[in-house]
């Protein structure tokens, strides 16, 4: 294990890794240990200092700090403020970490008293709006996904050690989807945010006919004007736009706006 | 060019005698929203899956030449060096029952650029070399342009080619081993009511083609209107999600990356099919964009297939199969982008 | 079984000469090694690399103006202007700014590591023709990289060619690259000019645009000779701008060859990503005369 990293003759370090969880349901990080046939190799070229699904050892001295899930109480901004103090490079890992994810769909109501009642009864939390990360701290780079892959953040932290740039696909999901031969699911009478969002999960939904929610954000240049004319063409309201464009964040301020044209108010919402 | 007749239930015994090999078809696809059955490309192992009557499949048949991803080569790296192991990913030969004449030519014009010109693509060659290719006649679909770019026969390019005369098939036979199948099958050399039930089968195909793409003089034209308003209009629809490159049977443009494994001691090359619509597709290393608007990128792709192939290979590369306007959510076809571009709304 | 179709083994004759012809020559990479590296400027470095085989080496031939894919498994493989003279065969000299994930690896690696060379590749200036005649090589900042390898192609060969004139301008003293080769360019019977955008306090050079150089040295003659032939090679508003000078002092068009850079890809024609039109940069290309830039839509 204590062999020194190296590639092609250039030396590499082995990066002491921690795994951290805000407001979350902590899904990718079991993702990761999912796949037993490569986590050995995976296991060989960091270091795990902190996580919490894999471990019970903790430690603070580690050089990428994967954070899972988003910001939704006081005290995760203090504990979020802490983990970006110790990390080189903090990573947001998962679509709450990136966009406030399926978390932030409590924003959409005005009224948050009424959500804490409706969800936790007498036994109330303290809570506020949902954030990302990046509202608070400064983010170094972002792991889209509702859940992440695994195969993913494995090339992604292999990158990171050899050295090479993370990029990210620039082209929507129809993109994968198409590699895979589906039949588009607006032919098959289902609405999808595949036009307009990020590729990279090789059409996971899609291909088992689901129609995409936008998990991992809006592709480049997403052309979100013409996926609201493409909707109406094949028969969708606008509020079946907006559930599925505000389902994980990623297209908030696009949904925002469309909200505010369409005059529609949330299905629930109750007066403040 | 040798031509026999058969009846209807020979064609059965002629899948028999080619199912030692894996033999690829249309099937069935289920229907779509209005009813309408869809139909796509896979292996069949039965020749009741097959679906010999097929309108037109969502996808082409490229993929079993020009896989959407492959891995082109992998490395073995060791400290101080590294070995380069390449595999064309083919291994046996493949039967192709019941390929339609446009993908047959969009076949022939991959060839002119992978096959037939400088640095010929092994990985696509071995692939192309390796199928059996059984042709069927067709009837055109609502957007089928083919007719306007003179794809709607098959010359070559196949190794048998069927024409349903109603109860009997008219086969156009191109191979000394399609030639060898054929005799162990009942059949005869065609009589004069062939002949004419043959001619009529053709000529009323013709009758049927509702969409059409004006190709006179069209290079030039597409030089002439290079700063046309009508790229702006339908850059603006574009969604640049690749999904016309994906379903054409003639798009070949493709983009390599490599991985490092994560032992550090493997490497791989992989291919992926692109398309010129993609947002990144002209961006180089620093990040300059060499085509940033959808605009631009959208032109680029007609100016390829109806210009600058024109150009190098005196043929478009289009076969009009249309599947590219049925397949975009954003309703942009070859006929309407051509016919604005001409100034002819 | 007599209706098992025959597999066919599209690569079982390999004659192992690798041309371009042949479907062997797609993936064939020559093992290479990087035997130094030379910091030019704070991006650019000089990398030279030879082909490890004796014989592969002295067999691999190119024509200035010609590239080669650079590969490093895991990395990629990009296309790269050989910058060296073509006697030294397979002892290349690749001029390499650390811009992308590639060439970013590239400024870490070490001498003695590993890489594979592909080709040559693409189109070539046409020095056997320009021979007898007057030469002007125009280089702006990077394009002194593919200018490189025809000036030295030139020097090495000074007695065939009429006049020659190098000029070579970047935006800072910084930015020049190949500085420690000036002394060995300024030859009796060569003129050299460099300058630079901008200058800094240690500068005591020329300051000005690459185009003033060009206006001084067509005053000379009050017109270019009409046995002139122009080499310019830099971004495409400079080549623009000294083309535009070179045509209005007599210059033909087809007399005038420029490099054009593009994301090459696959450098086989094969994978589209540099076409200008129909036009592959990787196999029509890189070099064009000036007509043929013009007739190409987006070009410039």
């Amino acid at each position: 294990m204590s062999e020194q990293l190296s590639y092609l003759g250039i030396p590499l370090s082995r990066p002491k890794v921690g795994f951290f969880e805000l407001s979350s349901c902590e899904g990718c990080q079991l993702q990761l240990l999912n796949n037993e046939a490569t986590l050995l190799d995976f296991l060989n070229l960091v270091e795990i200092v902190n996580f919490r699904e894999g471990m019970s050892e903790r430690a603070d001295n580690y050089d990428i700090a994967f954070v899972e899930g988003s910001v939704t109480r006081k005290d995760e901004i203090a504990r979020l403020t802490e983990i970006r103090k110790n990390a080189k490079i903090l990573v947001a890992l998962g679509s709450c970490a990136c966009f406030g994810g399926v978390n932030q769909l409590k924003n959409r109501f005005r009224d948050l008293d009424w959500v804490k009642k409706e969800v936790y009864g007498d036994f109330p939390v303290e809570t506020m709006e949902v954030h990302p990360l990046a509202d608070f701290v400064q983010v170094d780079l972002e792991i889209f996904g509702c859940p992440i892959k695994k195969e993913e953040v494995e090339r992604i932290v292999t990158d990171l050690i050899v050295g090479k740039a993370v990029r990210h696909p620039e082209y929507p999901v129809c993109m994968e989807c198409k590699a895979n031969e589906n039949i588009c699911l607006f032919e098959l009478g289902e609405p999808c945010l595949g036009p307009v969002t990020r590729a990279g999960c090789d059409a996971w939904c899609t291909s088992n006919r689901r129609g995409c929610w936008g998990c991992r954000g809006p592709a480049e240049g997403a052309n979100l004007k013409q996926l609201e004319e493409i909707m109406h063409t094949y028969g969708f309201s606008s509020e079946t736009i907006l559930d599925r464009l505000e389902c994980f964040g990623g297209f908030a301020s696009f949904a925002e706006t469309l909200r505010a044209q369409a005059k529609k108010t949330p299905a629930r919402r109750k007066k403040s | 060019m040798i031509f026999k007749v058969f009846k209807k239930q020979e064609l059965a015994r002629l899948y028999e005698l080619l199912a030692v090999n894996v033999i690829v078809g249309p099937v069935g696809r289920g229907n779509d929203r209005h009813g309408k059955p869809l139909y796509d490309f896979d292996v069949v192992y039965d020749f009741d899956e097959l679906a010999l009557d097929y309108t037109q499949t969502v996808h082409s048949p490229k993929r079993f030449v020009l896989p959407y991803q492959e891995t082109l080569s992998t490395f073995a790296v060791s400290r101080d060096a590294w070995e380069k192991h390449v595999d064309l990913n083919v291994y046996r030969p493949l039967v192709f029952f019941g390929m339609h004449a446009c993908d047959i030519n969009a076949l022939n014009k991959l060839d002119l650029v992978l096959a037939q010109s400088a640095y010929p693509n092994p990985y696509y060659m071995g692939k192309r070399k390796n199928l059996f290719i059984i042709g069927i006649d067709c009837n055109p679909e609502p957007q089928c342009f083919c007719r306007s770019m003179g794809t709607d026969f098959a010359i070559h390019g196949f190794d048998l080619f069927l024409t349903d005369l109603g109860g009997k098939y008219f086969a156009e036979i191109l191979s000394a081993t399609a030639f060898g199948l054929l005799s162990q099958i009942n059949c005869t050399d065609p009589g004069a009511k062939d002949h004419t039930l043959y001619k009529q089968a053709t000529s009323g195909k013709n009758k049927h083609y509702t969409a059409t793409v004006d190709t006179s003089d069209l290079t030039k034209i597409l030089d002439l209107e290079f700063e046309s308003k009508a790229w702006d209009y339908w850059g603006e629809k574009c969604l640049s999600c690749g999904t016309c490159a994906n379903v054409c049977p003639t798009c070949y443009c493709y983009g390599v990356e490599e991985h490092v494994d994560l032992d550090l001691k493997h490497a791989s090359k992989a291919k992926s099919l692109h398309s010129c619509n993609l947002i990144d597709f002209a961006k180089v290393a620093g990040g300059h964009n060499f085509r940033p608007k959808s605009a631009s990128r959208l032109k680029y792709r007609y100016y390829h297939k109806h210009r600058g192939f024109v150009e190098a290979f005196e043929e478009s590369l289009c076969v009009g199969c249309g599947r590219c306007g049925a397949a975009c959510l954003a309703d942009i076809t070859p006929p309407a982008v051509i016919a604005s571009v001409r100034g002819k709304e | 079984m007599q209706n098992k179709l025959h597999f066919i083994d599209i690569l079982g004759k390999d004659t192992g000469a690798h041309r371009k012809e042949d479907p062997d020559s797609f993936e064939y990479t020559l093992p290479a090694e990087i035997t130094s590296i030379y910091p030019l400027t704070a991006t650019e470095k000089l990398y030279q690399i030879q082909i490890i085989d004796p014989n592969q080496r002295n067999r691999f031939t190119f024509k200035p103006g010609q590239f080669v894919m650079l590969e490093l498994p895991g990395i990629g493989e990009a296309p790269f202007s050989i910058s060296s003279s073509p006697v030294r065969h397979g002892d290349l000299e690749l001029c390499i700014r650390a811009v992308g994930n590639f060439t970013n690896f590239l400024a870490k690696v070490e001498r003695g590591t590993r890489v594979g060379i592909t080709g040559p590749f693409g189109t070539s200036f046409p020095l056997e023709k320009m021979q007898g005649n007057d030469i002007l090589l125009i280089g702006g900042g990077l394009g002194i990289v593919p200018l490189r390898s025809p000036l030295l192609a030139v020097l090495e060969n000074r007695s065939r060619y009429g006049r020659v004139d190098i000029m070579y301008g970047a935006k800072t003293p910084a930015e020049l690259l190949f500085t420690y080769q000036y002394e060995e360019w300024k030859r009796f019977d060569i003129s050299l000019g460099i300058t630079v955008d901008r200058a800094d306090k240690g500068w005591k050079g020329r300051t000005g645009l690459i185009t003033e150089l060009l206006r001084e040295r067509i005053a000379q003659t009050a017109s270019l000779r009409e046995n002139t032939y122009a080499i310019v090679c830099g971004p495409p508003v400079m080549f623009h701008f000294v083309c535009k000078m070179l045509t209005e002092a007599g210059l033909p068009m087809q007399k005038m060859f420029v490099s054009l850079e593009r994301r090459m890809h696959c450098g086989r024609g094969k994978c589209c990503r540099c076409n200008i039109g129909s036009t592959y940069t990787c196999l029509d290309g890189p070099v064009f005369d000036y007509w043929s830039v013009m007739n190409l839509k987006e070009a410039i």
